[in-house]
């Protein structure tokens, strides 16, 4: 299944994509997605309910979250009430190994977003503070970096042994499944299948981005 | 699909890609949009005055950039209405670079022949500064 594993609606508040329009978008423009996974800035979006538009579009839409921490953004999959109360995710400067740790304990599972990037990426605070145990997977390819950014993220990931999945990071419409992540062989209907399939470490990320000729 | 203008709302469809623009960012003209909006800040106009502010040079004031998605949006629909525009500054863009505009029509709405619109404005450097929507009415 290719599914985009970093989205952001208008639940966030620098998102400006309706979930009914991507699902409209993605059909429209026949793009190969399977899903995506709404990962709004510093919250979990409990209430919102899509499954309707599962049904209607025939996509699995799932709800994660993007949170902030000392050595930049990191996704968090499967999140739980009981990792909601021992995280604070409106907080923008959680420590990292928290993060991590109490993910795990939560049986969710947390890797940083867009590594590359300046400020808000893990590999340039690895320059600055060095390497933080308990991190094994990152976002090696994402639909926001400019030129050179995905590239340094695969260099160190590969350099760190880091596993690498693909997501969008669109905040608008157009942008979905720019990158995505390819699960081959498996079936992820709902967060624990997504859960286990990126404990299972079965997967690898896919660039989409539009070329000249499209 | 790639309209390069529309007079109506049916020839709009769903996954239409306006026209990319690259607008004139220069010096000369952004001095010249501060003076007519009365939006005089040197980070706007005077590149050494925006580096002491942080920035990496003057910056395109946000009100211009949301008027230029406007004029982007007039020139491929010129009979249209813009019912709503709305912008996130993500990043600033710089005087005296190369901008490139980008939107596309992600939903229509037969009833009141209304479309909306995702808009981008991208940097030089490839990072996207401002994305926004629109939602824009035809009247025939």
């Amino acid at each position: 299944m290719l599914l985009d594993l970093h989205t952001h609606s208008v639940q966030s508040d620098d998102g400006r994509a309706k979930v009914e329009n991507y699902c409209k978008w993605i059909r429209k423009k026949e793009l190969p997605l399977d899903g995506f996974v709404l990962t709004e800035h510093r919250q979990f979006d409990s209430e919102s309910d899509y499954r309707h538009l599962e049904d209607e579009y025939g996509l699995v839409i799932l709800k994660a979250s993007e949170v902030e921490s000392d050595f930049g953004h990191v996704l968090v999959f499967g999140v739980t009430d009981e990792l909601q109360a021992t995280l604070d995710f409106t907080d923008v400067r959680l420590p990292l190994e928290h993060v991590l740790y109490q993910s795990h304990q939560a049986g969710a599972f947390a890797a940083p977003c867009h590594p590359g990037r300046k400020r808000v990426g893990l590999f340039s605070h690895y320059e600055q503070k060095g390497q933080v145990d308990g991190v094994h997977t990152v976002e090696v390819l994402n639909g926001g970096s400019i030129p050179g950014e995905d590239d340094l993220s695969l260099k160190m990931a590969a350099k760190y042994k880091y596993k690498g999945f693909g997501g969008s990071d669109s905040h608008v419409v157009s942008r979905i499944g720019y990158c995505a992540t390819d699960f081959p062989e498996q079936k992820i209907y709902n967060m624990d299948d997504l859960v286990n399939a990126l404990e299972g470490g079965s997967f690898h990320a896919v660039s989409l981005r539009p070329t000249q000729s499209d | 699909m790639t309209m390069s203008t529309v007079s109506g709302f049916d020839e709009v469809e769903l996954g239409d890609e306006l026209p990319t623009d690259t607008p004139d960012v220069s010096m000369k003209q952004v001095t010249s949009f501060c003076h007519s909006a009365k939006h005089l800040f040197e980070r706007f106009t005077d590149h050494d005055a925006a580096r002491k502010e942080g920035f990496p040079g003057a910056i395109v004031p946000g009100i211009m950039s949301q008027g230029l998605l406007a004029a982007m949006i007039h020139k491929w629909a010129p009979g249209c209405t813009i019912k709503s525009i709305d912008t996130v500054f993500r990043g600033s863009l710089i005087v005296d670079s190369t901008i490139t505009m980008t939107g596309a029509v992600t939903d229509t709405d037969d009833d009141n022949k209304t479309v909306e619109l995702d808009l981008t404005i991208v940097a030089e450097d490839g990072r996207t500064g401002v994305i926004g929507t629109a939602l824009v009415e035809f009247l025939n």
